[in-house]
């Protein structure tokens, strides 16, 4: 009995530094989803691209050894630009062509990004340098102060999204861009350069989940990020798409599912279980958890 | 990648049985997209799970085939049907077919209310759990070492050069078959009917249809057309994999349907050679680069050498390449040729939009 | 069109055997989008034969009273009836069978089709629409064509679009959209007719012409059930009137009667004076 809710509340742990990780990806692609309104097949890619940046800027390949959290910063803000720039070659010339087009774009995005990776750095596993920690455990439960701080830098990201959403000027037009985009205009908001910064904190957020990942469950090799999409994808629209606090509490959930199906039913299917949980909203709750306005 | 062509045949000598290997994989590959058109083309259904059909078709044909594992070292599978060769093929063809269709009706059924933008993560989703299961569930698919013992029907009776003409034939008489009936389905009224659906789902309803059957009659088509290119593959390859049943083969189907022209039976099977013939050519780029190397006068050689010398140098560096240029394909006919070679613009206008 | 005509008056005079009841009725529906109640209790009929106009300021529920009664949207309480059986459970495609049609304020045509392909599409019973049948009983489905083009061409011709009959469907105006809509409708063969604002948008000239074959057709015996804005089409076509406000039924009953009403004045009339 003591053993059973050891391993019940060390699987809840696991799951949720692993869903907080998701939550991370998931508001970032769920931001860019209010403004630009299409399901970005290509979202997974910023994951890589952030984790591979963060991996040569803190030791593998550039000569550079900068301490991983300096490398990560770098990466994120690099990977955020990176993102404003796919999004004018690739994106913004569709906008007047309705979602269909951009989805369609998205895949082949996707494969760009992916394979163009992959010819520079080839298929072989990487891993960023992190030290190999022991565990602290309080009754036989606990974590390695690693997956600790992965857990509170992912905590202080949905922190610091929830200050810009709401107590900024950035925020609001945010918002307000993603709830009608004409009125926006109407009402004097760049939308355009709102649409821009949206991008921006998105790829950004993904490049960090990216890194988050990589530190979690190395090593990673670049179909990371494809592989993690539908995790994001599942957590996206379980709290609804297009909503931000939505997307914290979906990847929760689907932290948790992962970690306890894995334990609990079979380790194999540890990414089936997030495809079940979305193939299920997708069937019974298509707005999401919150359901109603999007 | 090694995902989608078996090395052992590209083995044989000659420009003549690999330009063979590459049309009958184009030829398989055709039915691929003659499918999909039928969901996307003139339904208007965004399916990004065209694989699972294809698969589902394969590992069909395989099971209905293979020895009994008794017969096979290591197998970890239940069970192998043996069927005998070459009279079985039809039946493990039909099956596979069949097979394709109802899961596509099933993967339909649970997706098919969805908006279009949600249909594709559903497909693509569903699409990957049936992997997992195919990659999971060994005592059915023999787990990640696969089955590879699919019989190649007739083969025993022949030379291997004569059994590669013999099987291109077959592929492409079952592809005249099938392309001529799917023109005639989508030149009837029930074409119309498709057509309709992918316009104005709610129209559609309006007018008295029942938009729900129509597009799970159409996920059926489509389905079973893959999956019984699916048993055309496995009979062909002699192997069924996981690996060879990926995310990238529904994507490189889409690239070229997109190319050859949506709602184009014409543009689908083009788009498909077109891009066979481009995946399976570029496989030999560094077989060309050597002998060019050797072939050339020692400075036009160093000069090249120099040139390429900056690329990486590993094995996935021209395969990817390849998929950057399906993706590229993919970006650039969407923005300047949304109707493909062959597709009508007026057609595509108002394709996968929502009500 | 003749013939259709016989045929839909023959299959009137069987679903229609208690001539006291109205052919469609709205019986308390209530529609709710969360907070927002659209539809409040709403009651009305609209008799056999006869040109209903629905009016009520912007707002009022009509387009959700559209879908209500068309089974796009389901009513959280209350009836719908036609012909004196209960639909509001129906999904649409069963309530166009027994004999519903409608159009949709912004048309919603096929547009990668022909306006030919448009209309054919519309026909009932079509043997060529089950994939099978449609391979292995070419002569079947080759004269069901054959009788569906003749019926096509009729209807063409009765909306003066005869001359458009191969152009794509996104070749044309607004104004011919709408009446490609309703000669959609109109090779449904429908008894009665729900028209979200017909005239909206369509030239004076074709506005007259559309409101011309509105009468012929309901001369011929289709019922007709109309949401408009102009007052003055509703108040000189329509024989009987029923005006929403704020989701609920104000008052219905002959335009003359209507127009005097106060409450109708009050709550509608008056809106739009002061708007």
């Amino acid at each position: 009995m003591v053993a059973f809710v050891t391993q019940f509340v060390q699987t809840l742990i696991y799951g949720l530094i692993e869903g907080s990780v998701i939550s991370v990806g998931a508001v970032g692609l769920t931001l860019s989803y209010g403004v630009t309104r299409f399901i970005n097949f290509a979202y997974g890619e910023f994951l890589t691209y952030g984790a591979y940046l963060a991996l040569f800027l803190s030791g593998a390949g550039l000569g550079l050894s900068l301490p991983l959290p300096v490398a990560t910063i770098v990466a994120v803000l690099v990977v955020g630009a990176f993102g404003v720039g796919v999004s004018r070659v690739f994106f913004e010339p569709l906008s007047d062509r309705g979602p269909l087009p951009l989805l369609i774009t998205s895949i082949g995005v996707a494969f760009i990004l992916r394979y163009a990776l992959t010819a520079a750095v080839g298929v072989s596993a990487k891993q960023l340098p992190v030290p190999l920690m022991r565990p602290v455990e309080v009754f036989g439960v606990g974590t390695t102060p690693l997956r600790a701080a992965v857990f509170l830098v992912a905590i202080a990201t949905m922190l610091l999204i929830h200050v810009l959403l709401t107590y900024t000027m950035l925020g609001k037009t945010m918002r307000a861009t993603s709830g009608n985009r004409n009125l926006a205009e109407i009402a004097g908001i760049d939308t355009d350069g709102v649409v821009r910064r949206t991008w921006f904190i998105s790829a950004g957020a993904g490049a960090l989940a990216g890194v988050l990942y990589a530190v979690l469950f190395a090593p990673f090799r670049p179909t990371v990020g494809f592989e993690y999409l539908i995790v994001i994808f599942a957590a996206t629209l379980l709290g609804g798409i297009g909503r931000p606090y939505g997307a914290m509490i979906g990847a929760i959930i689907v932290g948790v599912a992962m970690n306890l199906g894995t334990t609990y039913l079979s380790a194999e299917y540890t990414m089936a279980y997030a495809f079940a949980i979305l193939v299920g909203v997708l069937l019974f709750k298509p707005d999401g958890i919150a359901g109603g306005e999007i | 990648m090694g995902v989608f062509t078996p090395t052992a045949l590209l083995s044989l000598p000659g420009w003549g049985s690999f330009l063979l290997t590459v049309l009958t994989i184009a030829g398989i590959y055709s039915l691929l997209t003659l499918g999909l058109n039928i969901h996307y083309g003139y339904t208007g259904l965004i399916n990004f799970g065209h694989v699972a059909f294809f698969a589902a078709g394969a590992y069909t044909a395989a099971l209905l085939t293979v020895p009994p594992p008794a017969q096979v070292s290591g197998a970890e599978y239940v069970f192998g049907l043996n069927l005998p060769m070459p009279l079985g093929l039809p039946i493990s063809l039909v099956a596979a077919a069949v097979v394709g269709g109802l899961l596509a009706t099933l993967i339909g059924a649970t997706s098919v209310r969805l908006g279009s933008h949600y249909l594709a993560v559903a497909t693509f989703a569903l699409a990957g759990i049936f992997g997992s299961v195919l990659e999971n569930e060994a005592w059915l698919t023999n787990g990640s070492f696969g089955l590879n013992s699919v019989p190649k029907p007739g083969r025993a009776a022949m030379s291997a050069d004569t059994w590669a003409v013999a099987y291109f034939v077959f592929v492409v008489v079952v592809l005249v078959v099938v392309a001529f009936v799917l023109s005639r389905l989508t030149g009837s009224p029930f074409g119309r009917l498709l057509k309709g659906v992918r316009e104005s789902e709610d129209a559609a309803q309006m007018l008295g249809k029942n938009t729900i059957r129509v597009k799970l009659t159409s996920f059926a088509i489509g389905g079973a057309v893959a999956g019984l290119a699916g048993g055309l593959y496995a009979h062909y390859v002699g192997s069924v994999v996981v690996q060879q049943f990926v995310p990238a083969v529904t994507f490189t189907v889409w690239a070229a349907l997109l190319l050859g022209g949506v709602a184009s039976n014409t543009g689908a099977v083009f788009g498909a050679f077109l891009l066979v013939g481009f995946r399976e050519s570029t496989r030999f780029l560094t077989n060309i680069y050597d002998s060019l190397l050797a072939s050339l006068p020692t400075v036009a050689a160093d000069a090249l050498r120099l040139a390429v010398e900056p690329l990486p140098d590993h094995a996935s560096f021209v395969p990817s390449l390849r998929f950057v240029v399906i993706g590229l394909l993919i970006v650039l006919v969407i923005r300047y040729r949304p109707e493909g070679v062959f597709g009508d613009p007026n057609e595509i206008d108002a394709i996968g939009e929502e009500d | 069109m003749s013939r259709d005509s016989s045929e839909s008056d023959a299959a009137a005079g069987v679903t229609r055997s208690d001539s006291d009841a109205p052919l469609l009725e709205v019986d308390d529906v209530v529609k709710r989008f969360g907070g927002l109640t659209a539809i409040d209790h709403a009651s009305f009929g609209v008799e056999a034969e006869s040109i209903t106009g629905l009016i009520g300021p912007n707002g009022a529920g009509k387009s959700t009273l559209f879908n209500c009664v068309t089974g796009m949207l389901t009513p959280d309480s209350g009836a719908v009836r036609l012909a004196g059986e209960d639909v509001q459970d129906l999904p649409p495609n069963r309530i166009a069978q027994r004999g519903l049609g409608r159009t949709f304020q912004t048309p919603k045509i096929f547009r990668g089709m022909s306006v030919r392909e448009n209309l054919a599409f519309a026909a009932r019973g079509q043997t060529g629409e089950r994939p099978i049948s449609a391979l292995v009983r070419p002569g079947t489905v080759g004269s069901e064509e054959a009788d569906i083009r003749e019926r096509v061409d009729d209807t063409l011709a009765f909306l003066s679009l005869d001359h458009l009959a191969e152009e794509y469907a996104s070749g044309l105006s607004g104004g011919q959209r709408k009446l490609l809509e309703l000669g959609r409708v109109l090779m449904l063969d429908p008894e009665i007719i729900l028209l979200d604002e017909p005239m909206a948008g369509v030239n004076p000239s074709l506005a007259d012409d559309l409101l011309d074959r509105l009468h012929e057709l309901n001369d011929r015996g289709r019922t007709i059930l109309l949401i408009e804005h102009d007052m003055d089409l509703v108040m000189n076509h329509c024989d009987r009137v029923v005006v929403l406000h704020n989701g609920q039924t104000l008052a219905s009953g002959p335009p003359s009667i209507v127009q005097e009403d106060e409450r109708v004045v009050e709550a509608y009339l008056g809106g739009f004076e002061n708007a």
